[in-house]
């Protein structure tokens, strides 16, 4: 029974091998310099890891995230009618499929303008 | 014109305005409020004159079903609709102190557009009879709501009523979702034509079933605003602007009852769960009828009256909902439930907008919402005072308003009922209900006409414009033919 597990331990070994491996790698053949705070501190992408916990954010950036969520989800309903699509175009249903995507599209679409009007994509505004 | 253009010519109207408000450069947005009123006049209009009778009862692909209940609810919510935005102009001036302090962005366009796309969503709330339609309609509802409830952004009140709101409306939509996923798991169906067949096929168990109906009655319990489910509702009517308080006490509650009439239909029908069903419902009715009637007793806020009467009303008209029993239908003298709660809440319809209007022109020049605020009202302004009068009389169930002929049906029902299965104690609760409303509805009336108005703030003029004016006196008309001719409204069903 537990020989179904054999893939889960493999992919434990080979996540610890690689951890421990790259680790030692980089010991081995890096070279060794002065360490000072700085260097020593937890890589963040470029932000300091230390400080305000609640930094202020451009209300922009809510925005555009949330447009871009809107036009993913998008296409995301566009790909299952993409599949579907031929087998509505055999049973004779084209102008049913047609609208339905046209009719999604097209409410999306006065949104955007409407967005664009607005100036929610206009960082400087 | 098949019925499902209704929703879509509903839509177009609302990316209209939202187009005008966006691309012109006029600075007023009051045109965009005449587009949307007229534009659901016109949308009333095909409602009432192009759905071919052919149609009714009509189901499309088993997601949109159009029957007369559908076509009845649908325009309850138009009209709703439409007397929001007469309100949402009359309550404009007050609504700019709020929103921004330079002129710039009021946002008074898109509070013009929004309900317009809630009205879409109750449209297909009306027509749902599938699980999922029921859910993504009511999710466009809500969603809807949540901006429209916060949208007085200077004001704490407001934000608060939004948050509020937010919170408790996602856990209820939490509570429909594992509901409906429950059900799926049970039955297998999602359309309730498919779950009444599983629950009287003699195959599923009692117990998940119970469960998954409760978790349903948790969801749609908030929507009509039922005790225990209620906790929103004072918050959140008292912090939101007037005009919303309106939307969210008629139009919500009116398309939740209908997906709520829907729902348990099924499930009081099947010998399985029905003697279950009927035990959680008339809990229900019991404490709603008790919490929202006397509570209401206490309050100084007439937003939180009107708060605290909409959850008693909503207990007046689930009382008829364990009647719906088959065993005692062939029993009934009069109208039935379904007839009867309809007739409720298109009578519920103009009362309650009766009051807000009159509250709202009072409130939006002198700012304050408390009883006291309306002293000496009969004095300053008869024709508010009149109207304000007969919506509450209305409201309390005095004889010759619709609101008395709503109450008759639903107590007619409820006695028969009891007589029919023993269940007096929600006659009792009912009656109790009923007289403390009295008091505490008359306490508006005392102050209108009793307080006498003393301070000099309280002799400003009080200008009433044209619109707001014809639609004062065709609702003060509509609630009072309705009560001495009931068959204005019962004709339709």
């Amino acid at each position: 029974m537990l020989d179904q597990y054999l893939p889960v331990l493999m992919q434990l070994s080979v996540a610890t091998g690689f951890a421990v491996s790259t680790l030692l790698i980089s010991v081995l053949l890096g070279k060794s310099a002065k360490s000072n705070a700085i260097k020593d501190s937890a890589y963040e992408c470029g932000m300091l890891p230390i400080g305000d916990d609640k930094p202020r954010f451009s209300v922009k950036f809510y925005v555009i995230a949330m447009l871009f969520v809107i036009f993913d989800i998008e296409v995301v309903f566009m790909y299952p009618w993409a599949v579907t699509f031929k087998n509505f175009l055999a049973n004779g249903q084209a102008a049913m499929v047609f609208w339905s995507m046209s009719g999604f599209v097209g409410i999306l679409l006065v949104a955007y303008l409407y967005a664009l009007k607005k100036g929610a994509l206009s960082w400087k505004s | 014109m098949p019925a499902y253009y209704l929703e879509i010519l509903i839509l177009l109207l609302g990316f209209t305005m939202l187009g005008i408000e966006a691309f012109s450069s006029n600075r007023s947005r009051s045109g965009i409020a005449v587009l949307g009123i007229s534009g659901l006049f016109v949308v009333l209009l095909f409602l009432i004159i192009a759905v071919p009778s052919s149609e009714v009862p009509y189901d499309y692909w088993g997601i949109y079903h159009v029957d007369k209940w559908a076509l009845f609810y649908k325009a309850i919510a138009i009209l709703t609709t439409l007397l929001v935005l007469v309100l949402a102009k009359d309550f404009s001036s007050a609504f700019k102190k709020y929103t921004s302090q330079s002129n710039e962005f009021s946002g008074i366009g898109e509070y013009y557009c929004l309900p317009i796309f809630v009205c879409a969503g109750l449209m297909w709330m009306a027509s749902a009879k599938d699980l999922i339609t029921i859910f993504v309609s009511l999710e466009l509802v809500t969603i809807g709501f949540y901006v429209l409830v916060s949208f007085m952004r200077r004001n704490v009140g407001s934000l608060e009523a939004g948050v509020k709101y937010l919170v408790l409306g996602a856990l209820s939509t939490g509570f429909l979702v594992y509901g409906i996923a429950w059900i799926f798991g049970v039955t297998g169906h999602f359309d309730l034509s498919g779950i009444a067949e599983a629950l009287n096929s003699g195959e599923i168990e009692k117990k998940p079933i119970i469960f998954a109906f409760a978790l349903l009655m948790v969801g749609l319990g908030f929507k009509v605003a039922a005790v225990p489910f209620h906790i929103w509702v004072p918050d959140v009517y008292q912090g939101t602007s007037m005009p919303i308080t309106a939307f969210l006490s008629v139009g919500s509650k009116a398309a939740g009852f209908i997906v709520l009439l829907r729902v348990i239909e099924p499930f009081l029908n099947s010998p399985l769960t029905s003697s279950s069903v009927i035990l959680i419902l008339s809990f229900l009715v019991c404490v709603t009828l008790f919490f929202g009637n006397l509570v209401a007793i206490k309050q100084t806020n007439i937003k939180r009256l009107l708060a605290y009467s909409s959850i008693a009303h909503a207990g007046f008209l689930m009382m008829a909902l364990p009647a719906m029993e088959s065993g005692f239908h062939s029993k009934l003298i009069g109208p039935s439930p379904m007839e009867s709660i309809s007739f409720y809440l298109a009578g519920y319809l103009l009362m309650t907008m009766l009051c807000f209007l009159v509250i709202t022109i009072v409130s939006s020049l002198t700012d304050g919402e408390n009883i006291d605020d309306l002293r000496g009202l009969g004095a300053r302004s008869p024709l508010l005072a009149f109207a304000m009068l007969v919506g509450v009389a209305s409201l309390a169930g005095i004889p010759l308003t619709v609101g008395f002929f709503g109450k008759f049906l639903l107590f007619n029902i409820a006695i028969q009922y009891a007589v029919f299965s023993g269940s007096w104690y929600i006659v009792a609760f009912a009656v109790l209900g009923a007289s403390a409303g009295f008091y505490y509805y008359f306490k508006i009336i005392r102050a209108m006409y009793c307080g006498g108005a003393e301070q000099d703030g309280d002799q400003l003029a009080l200008t009433i414009s044209t619109l707001s004016r014809v639609v004062i006196i065709v609702l003060l008309a509509g609630v009072i033919l309705c009560g001495v001719f009931p068959k204005l409204i019962l004709g339709f069903l």
